[in-house]
């Protein structure tokens, strides 16, 4: 009945211990998307999902989509911020390939993972650690039989052919950039640097570039690289990381750039004692998003020296200052214009470009197609009609997320945005 | 007019068909509330009737048959109403209505479509299997919408070979791989024998949930909204 070909279940089950372990120091790491592969199923078990999927969601908020786990946490690197640092007093482990094969197996097969998420630490020497990651994907796509997601970290200052080797068999893979200047990895992770990173980097994208254009058998990463940055361990600004996002996007045709605030989990005189907080985070996520898909470029958005505000979203910032682009209409508007109008994403651009072709849009329209107007309405007009404020001073009083503003002064059945809004357009 | 039928896509184009002209029509698969002085019709499947309405509507948008289907797998009260108003203004405009975004009913329609992928998006993630000792699968939801079959495919897509059972247990019925056919029946109740291992993974998987969050960061107004507590109950890492 069955068509398995590949089939060993030796039942090598991993302690608890060990599991628990590995994965406390592996969860720091942010990445954890499941995009951007269909691998198709051939024979044996599992496939690619192009979408990603998410199969749970921890108490902090985040997707569970891979098993995101080290191969071991015994690391020969002393970087400042890590908790598997060389100096650190910790227990120590490290999986078997087997052990990590079954574990990824028989979690894809209940269906609680999308698939792996595999990272070491430099665990006696560089390649050393690349080759035991590359003995484990290699172990688990060709013994195991698995064509789920793999995703794998490059170890940086490993050898080339046994980087090049392991982008034969992962799905997507990356080298944290974690600090965002050459300054500060000699300060907090002296044995990095910025080229053991960027090299590795650009060679994979040339190589995959090269696979694509020979039309090559098989696969070569095809999701892609992904890089992250820690944020609030260092000094930089926000102009500063976002700057290098915007290159490694434009040069090394990158997928993603994480960026993760800064959690202390170690105490050292180099790093502060206070974590980077969220805002501060979501805001680098919110400009990145400006600029992968909404046409901007970081010079549009703040100056290299400079923090990203944390009262207005990047966009909303943006348009503020450039006032004298608004309002635009939204029945002629371009879907490029409508795409930077704070307020409005590409899921309701799309739709008014879809629905403009039919009716002429106005604001009650907007409304019922949930098109979000609470900043929108200062910066459009659907059929000529306008129902923001004007004055620039005003839209900024509105718009700033202090939650201040909002509450001092005497409330009124209009004095609410929403309600005004609401009574103008007749629904109050 | 209230319209009943019995909640299948023939008998609905049926009903579809006779209510067209009514301006008070209303079409009903489930029980409802009658008010005073409302007629009631039951509507019989009358399978030519359906066909040709199929074909008549499937000539104006090739998505037609889609989004009967889809439609009629919603959980919402409103379905029936929905789908009557979206299939009446494709008939009116005899081409996609899709698009029409300003026109209430495909707004609503547009919205209910979206709810049903939306969970089925959230079933493929979401559903646990457990093994039994004879090496079949075993998985127990209870979704908003009829989407038991639906979720089907793409499981058989990535676990060839593997066979396993989806179990709607609030519908009663389940979606059956064997390994190598597709079927599905009404399933009361099922009694499940784990597998020798099962608990092993099982509690190593409770593990791996806890050891990978960040407590200090804890969100669980986050958590809820991609995860609402109605689909943690067959989930092992929430039992």
């Amino acid at each position: 009945m069955t068509k398995r070909t590949f089939v060993l279940y030796n039942a090598i089950m991993i302690s608890q211990e060990k599991l628990t372990l590995l994965t406390e120091s592996a969860k720091y790491d942010v990445s954890c998307s499941s995009s951007g592969s269909n691998r198709k199923n051939a024979g044996g078990i599992g496939n690619g999902n192009a979408y990603g999927c998410c199969h749970s969601f921890t108490p902090d908020g985040r997707c569970i989509s891979l098993l995101k786990i080290l191969l071991s946490n015994d690391c020969i690197f002393n970087c400042r911020y890590c908790m598997s640092r060389s100096d650190a007093d910790v227990p120590r482990a490290t999986a078997t390939p087997d052990e990590i094969c079954e574990l990824t197996v028989d979690f894809y097969k209940r269906n609680y993972i999308e698939g792996l998420f595999l990272s070491s630490a430099v665990c006696v020497s560089p390649n050393h650690a690349m080759e035991q990651l590359l003995v484990t994907v290699k172990k688990l796509r060709l013994e195991y039989g698995f064509h789920g997601y793999i995703h794998v970290k490059g170890i940086p200052h490993a050898d080339k052919l046994l980087v090049t080797e392991t982008a034969k068999y992962a799905d997507r893979m990356s080298y944290n950039m974690e600090l965002p200047t050459e300054r500060s990895l000699k300060l907090l992770a002296p044995q990095k640097s910025r080229e053991s990173l960027l090299v590795p980097m650009r060679d994979l994208a040339r190589e995959a570039q090269e696979f694509k254009l020979e039309k090559r058998k098989g696969h070569f990463l095809p999701a892609g690289q992904t890089t992250q940055v820690i944020v609030g361990a260092s000094p930089e600004k926000d102009g500063q990381i976002l700057r290098l996002s915007q290159a490694l996007y434009r040069a090394n045709g990158l997928k993603r750039v994480y960026y993760s605030s800064y959690v202390p989990v170690v105490h050292d005189s180099l790093l502060p004692d206070v974590g980077g907080g969220a805002l501060r985070e979501h805001r680098l996520y919110q400009a990145d998003w400006l600029l992968r898909f909404y046409g901007f470029s970081v010079e549009e958005l703040l100056p290299e020296e400079e923090n990203l505000a944390t009262e207005f979203d990047p966009k909303c910032a943006w348009a503020l200052r450039n006032m004298h682009l608004f309002p635009v209409e939204v029945n002629r508007a371009p879907l490029e214009a409508l795409l930077r109008v704070p307020g409005i994403g590409a899921r309701s651009a799309y739709k008014i470009t879809e629905a403009r072709r039919y009716a002429k849009l106005t604001f009650e329209h907007l409304k019922k197609m949930r098109v979000v107007l609470k900043r929108a309405r200062h910066f459009i007009t659907a059929s000529g009609k306008f129902f923001g404020t004007e004055n620039e001073t005003a839209v900024r009083g509105l718009l700033s997320a202090g939650e201040a503003q909002k509450n001092a002064e005497q409330l009124s059945l209009f004095s609410n945005p929403e309600n005004a809004f609401s009574a103008l357009t007749g629904e109050l | 007019m209230i319209y009943f039928y019995d909640g299948s896509q023939d008998a609905f184009l049926t009903a579809f068909v006779r209510a067209f002209h009514d301006p008070d029509a209303r079409l009903t698969s489930t029980r409802c509330q009658l008010t005073l002085g409302q007629e009631t019709v039951f509507v019989n499947n009358d399978p030519a009737c359906a066909a040709r309405a199929r074909e008549r509507l499937s000539s104006f948008d090739k998505h037609f048959a889609h989004d009967l289907d889809r439609l009629l797998r919603s959980g919402s009260e409103s379905k029936d109403a929905v789908a009557f108003a979206y299939f009446q203004l494709l008939a009116q405009k005899k081409r996609p209505v899709r698009g029409m975004l300003a026109e209430s009913a495909v707004l609503a329609a547009e919205e209910l479509m979206r709810k049903i992928s939306h969970e089925l998006d959230r079933m493929h993630g979401f559903i646990r299997f457990t093994e039994s000792a004879s090496g079949a699968l075993y998985a127990p939801i209870a979704p908003d919408n009829d989407v038991c079959d639906l979720v089907l495919p793409h499981f058989k897509a990535r676990l060839p070979g593997f066979p396993f059972v989806i179990h709607d247990v609030k519908r009663k019925k389940a979606a059956v791989y064997d390994g190598e056919n597709v079927f599905y029946a009404p399933l009361e109740r099922a009694e499940v024998v784990l597998s020798a291992d099962e608990d092993g993974w099982q509690s190593l998987w409770k593990s791996y949930f806890s050891a990978v969050n960040i407590p200090s960061r804890e969100r669980l107004k986050q958590q809820r909204s991609y995860l609402p507590v109605r689909y943690r109950k067959f989930m092992t890492e929430f039992t």
